[in-house]
């Protein structure tokens, strides 16, 4: 048998130098998913330290076999007691083990064999930490470790070759940093596409919920709502949703998005509770959301939300929905329309119809007149006194929230019942206070009433046309009957206090909302894909392809058709000679520059319809000149004077002079100034 | 430590099976746990391997290698061969590159060759045989970038390469002059001898000892005496190239003993002046002297291959007065 015969110290430096980065790197997620004790994660960066800064003062970095049999025996016992005694688990267990295993190859290499075993170490902790870190994070470490991992695999390919020592110039000329990128590029085009195609014959392992904020997360998912944890979910940024809605101008119907229903209250906190026995029989109760389309209802428009949090939560649906279609998971239907999704904690996708038709609340449900706290009770017969009419009550409600009370997400803590000392004493709460007070003082006054929890108002996507609802738009309100077909949505929240309808958010807060929107892709497009997502993906992908092959197959046909004879072949060949000709002919005309005065009188018109909105073509140039002059006064007579030039040019066939064009780029800027 | 050159292009390393192996492990432990995060190593995993196979394909055949003989080449003794590169991508660095000869004691590490970069390097390398070499046995190898499969290209040549054979030490026999009988007469050509072949007008670098003092009294200018070279007989040296199994490897093996000593007594030979040719069956160089025929003959000898004994052609003829002398 061949002796092998054991590197030169050299060439074992240049192994540990090379594999040390990516070793470095790799149990890095181990620190917060607490697959390894900091102490063993400490040490074990520590050493590696040592052994890289040896490599790199040239020093010998192998140690003695004795040596690594006495450490690897210690460490063996220690392992061993501490399994016993401390039983830290088997994950903890096996990534310590390997973190040793890992610095003791390192420190031991004597042949080109036993590098590649310490980079298989290397790699089963990398495999370790990558497979137990669910953070949107894990993004970044995949990213870095496919860099430093691309680099220490093209140097170990160099030193593979090497009998000695290479020279010090050989480890860092390859590879070269733009080859990198472009492979790692390469990859991840190559990869993307693998990623999502390669078979899911299983669950998710892990999906996001769980490192969603907690209050935001109690607000979203639980049977009960308390006023506290409320607050802090409004002021959470983080992405609750995100919707589509087809068409585009139903959008306004689709603002108000209802989630759960609430009547019964017990000490600041909303429970669902059971339909009231108070509730009208003059309205029908319902459960889950309807198939059909109410009748009378007009075009109907389809809304498609991905809902990121929902651990058996509610779903969120605009007034009017019909024919929910749930993608994944059970969905289970609750009195009053509203719809509860069980079956673990995942994201989850649903479409919906959405009639055209005033907002109703669906149910008959509402808050038993007894849970109103009596303090309550005397300050709406007081509020409301000589008022019989719902209605009026309501108004009169609404107006004394607007005028004598304060909107805050910070309310004074409350000593007793919170809606008591909001309404006696603090004044001052977020649109649940205003709900649930003037959901309880409705009742108070015979009005059958509740809380409806949901969110109002969206914030248009940085990637997509997809709006998107954060914690800020969570919002509650109250639905009553007061006298109509259906429970009415009644506001109550000073207008301050309900979340703006469509925010456009500043360049500024986009980009700083990439890391968010970021997350919420890596939480439902990478770590919660699965074998349905897939099927829908290679669906449409199929429909994609079929719809290109159609095309092409009806246009070879159509030109086979074409070709059929040889007359036709010339006559379409003439045709299209000509057609290309006037195409030709067209592409050169537009060449043709337009003269000074054109030009300015266009900026001006663009300028004015920036001003004063769109302008027809009609409108004649004077006008140009009056509308923005109208808007802009001190632009006057820079703007008549670009339209004089202007018809002159056009209609009188003057020609703009050299000094008359520089004329009318000086006004034409202080224009755009104005404007 | 010599290494042996591939006679393939393209083969997977041990590194790159353990690579599959492993894609497989990370496949079924995806599989079995749906874990996403290791669908996404093994979906780089897989990628790596197919943009690892575009770059180091390119990488080796984007460079283009030659091959040139700087100086004579002898079997066994180093040699200095010029090695042409030239980087023919447009855009990529080629790297991570060993030139691979079998001369060499071990890979040559090329440095990092950028876009339409040529470089020449000078090496020694060493042919353990005479002969020549029309296809190098030398090329370029690299296991960029990941080190899963090891790609080689062959080197070409410039033009061919003769090895000459390393001469075998040994004595050499006496040739006899030409006045001896049945020599031929040489034409007479300026030398050293003793013989005086003419006179003429003195020019720079003549021996001052060969001036003729009483004709440049006459003539009242320098006159020199112009020796005639001492000549000896033309020697023909002969190989038996026939044999009755060329594949014998104990006959060829003698062969080229002969061939290193028939080199060696040429050299000899062509040194003290002499006029040798050479022969063997169907080879024939002309009798000639000077250093044009050390090449000839070399050359000759280094192409020089056995023939079976049946229907091989008869010795060339000799001229009138040449010796031919048989190299055993």
């Amino acid at each position: 048998m061949k002796e092998k015969v054991e590197i030169p110290d050299g060439l074992r430096r240049a192994y540990v130098l090379v594999l040390a980065p990516a070793a470095a790197l790799a149990p890095v997620p181990l620190f917060w998913t607490n697959g390894a004790s900091l102490l063993a994660l400490g040490a074990y960066e520590a050493a590696l330290l040592l052994l890289w800064w040896r490599a790199r003062s040239r020093k010998p970095v192998r140690l003695s076999n004795a040596l690594l049999n006495a450490i690897g025996l210690s460490y063996l016992f220690w392992l061993g007691l501490e399994v016993a005694v401390v039983r830290p688990g088997l994950l903890r267990t096996v990534a310590q083990l390997l973190l040793f295993t890992a610095i003791a190859k390192l420190a031991s290499v004597k042949h080109p064999g036993e590098a590649r075993t310490a980079l298989l170490v290397v790699f089963l902790v990398a495999l370790a930490a990558a497979s137990s870190s669910f953070h949107a994070s894990s993004v970044l470490y995949f990213a870095a470790m496919a860099w430093l991992g691309f680099r220490t695999l093209s140097r170990l390919a160099v030193l593979a070759d090497f009998d000695t020592a290479p020279p010090d110039r050989v480890l860092t000329a390859v590879p070269t940093g733009g080859l990198a990128l472009a492979a790692i590029g390469g990859a991840m085009l190559v990869g993307a596409p693998l990623f999502y195609a390669l078979p899911r014959l299983r669950a998710p392992y892990a999906v996001a919920p769980f490192r969603i904020d907690e209050a935001l997360s109690t607000t979203l998912t639980a049977d009960r709502v308390d006023l506290e944890a409320f607050a802090s979910a409004k002021k959470s940024d983080r992405v609750v949703l995100r919707f589509d809605v087809e068409p585009g101008e139903a959008l306004d119907r689709m603002l108000r998005l209802r989630e759960a229903v609430f009547t019964e209250y017990r000490d600041g906190t909303w429970l669902r509770g059971l339909p009231s026995s108070a509730s009208t029989a003059r309205i029908p109760a319902v459960y889950g959301v309807p198939r059909a389309a109410p009748a009378g209802s007009g075009h109907a428009a389809r809304i498609a939300v991905e809902l990121n949090v929902v651990a058996r939560g509610f779903l969120f649906l605009p007034y009017g929905s019909y024919d929910l279609q749930l993608e994944s998971g059970a969905s289970s239907p609750q009195p009053d329309g509203v719809v509860q999704v069980s079956g673990g904690q995942r994201a989850v996708r649903y479409a919906a119809s959405v009639a055209s038709v005033p907002p109703r609340g669906l149910g008959r449900s509402s808050m038993d007149p007894r849970q109103v706290p009596q303090e309550v009770r005397a300050y709406a017969t007081k509020l409301t006194a000589g008022l019989e009419e719902p209605q009026a009550i309501y108004d009169r409600i609404r107006r004394h929230f607007e005028t004598d009370f304060v909107y805050t997400l910070d309310p004074p803590k409350a000593a007793g019942d919170p809606i008591v000392h909001f309404l006696l004493r603090s004044k001052a709460g977020h649109c649940e206070y205003f709900a649930s007070a003037a959901a309880m003082m409705l009742t108070a006054r015979g009005i059958p009433a509740r809380l409806v929890t949901g969110s109002y108002g969206a914030e248009t996507g940085f990637f997509s046309k997809a709006l998107v609802v954060r914690g800020g738009n969570l919002h509650a309100w109250v639905e009553a009957d007061l006298g109509g077909p259906a429970f009415a949505v009644l506001d109550p929240t000073p207008p301050v206090g309900i979340p703006s309808n469509l925010t456009q958010r500043s360049l500024w807060q986009r980009l700083t909302n990439i890391g968010r929107e970021i997350e919420f892709f890596y939480d439902r497009r990478i770590l919660g894909f699965d074998s349905l997502d897939q099927a829908q993906a290679f669906e449409t992908a199929r429909q994609t392809l079929g719809g290109a092959a159609e095309a092409v197959l009806t246009w070879k046909d159509a030109v086979k058709g074409l070709f059929a004879s040889r007359h036709r072949s010339a006559a379409v060949a003439v045709l299209a000679a000509l057609l290309l000709g006037i195409l030709s002919q067209r592409l050169w005309k537009r060449r043709v520059v337009l003269p000074a005065a054109t030009r300015a009188y266009l900026s001006l018109r663009r300028l004015a319809a920036r001003r004063v909105g769109p302008i027809s073509p009609a409108v004649a140039p004077a006008d140009v000149a009056r509308l923005f002059s109208a808007a802009a006064p001190p632009g006057r007579g820079d703007a008549f004077f670009i339209v004089d030039a202007y018809c002159a040019s056009a209609f009188g066939g003057r020609p703009t002079d050299a000094a008359a064009e520089r004329d009318l780029a000086l006004r034409l800027r202080r224009l755009k100034k104005l404007a | 430590m010599t290494r042996l050159i591939p006679d393939w292009e393209v083969r997977i390393t041990n590194f790159g099976l353990g690579y599959i192996l492993m894609c497989l492990v990370v496949a079924i432990a995806a599989t079995n746990t749906g874990n996403n995060n290791l669908y996404i190593v093994l979906a780089a995993m897989l990628a790596a391997m197919v943009v690892s196979g575009i770059i180091s394909r390119r990488n080796v055949r984007g460079v283009f290698c030659e091959i040139e003989a700087i100086d004579e080449v002898t079997a066994t003794r180093p040699a200095l061969l010029r090695l042409r590169l030239e980087n023919r991508m447009k855009s990529e660095t080629a790297q991570a590159i060993f030139f691979l000869h079998e001369g060499l004691p071990g890979p040559l590490w090329i440095d990092p060759l950028k876009a339409g970069e040529k470089r020449e390097v000078v090496i020694e390398g060493l042919f353990p045989r005479r002969g020549v070499v029309q296809r190098a046995d030398a090329g370029l190898l690299s296991r960029f970038p990941l080190g899963l499969f090891r790609k080689y290209r062959r080197a070409g040549l410039a033009r061919e390469i003769v090895v000459y054979p390393l001469p075998e030490r040994g004595p050499v026999a006496e040739v006899p002059p030409e006045e001896v009988a049945g020599g031929r007469a040489h034409a007479r050509r300026r030398g050293g001898g003793t013989d005086v072949r003419t006179l003429r007008d003195f020019v720079p670098g003549d021996d001052p000892r060969d001036l003729h003092w009483k004709q440049s009294a006459r003539m009242r200018r320098w006159i020199v005496r112009e020796r005639e070279a001492e000549r000896d007989r033309v020697v023909v040296l002969a190989i038996e190239n026939a044999m009755p199994d060329p594949r014998d490897p104990a006959a060829l093996g003698e062969l080229e003993r002969r061939i290193s000593r028939c080199a060696a007594q040429a050299l000899v030979l062509l040194s003290r002046g002499g006029e040798v040719g050479f022969q063997a069956r169907g080879v024939k160089v002309p009798a000639h002297t000077g250093r044009p025929q050390r090449a000839r003959i070399l050359d000759a000898l280094a192409r020089l291959d056995a023939i079976p004994l049946d229907g091989a052609p008869a010795f060339p003829p000799l001229r009138r007065g040449d010796l031919r002398r048989l190299v055993t």
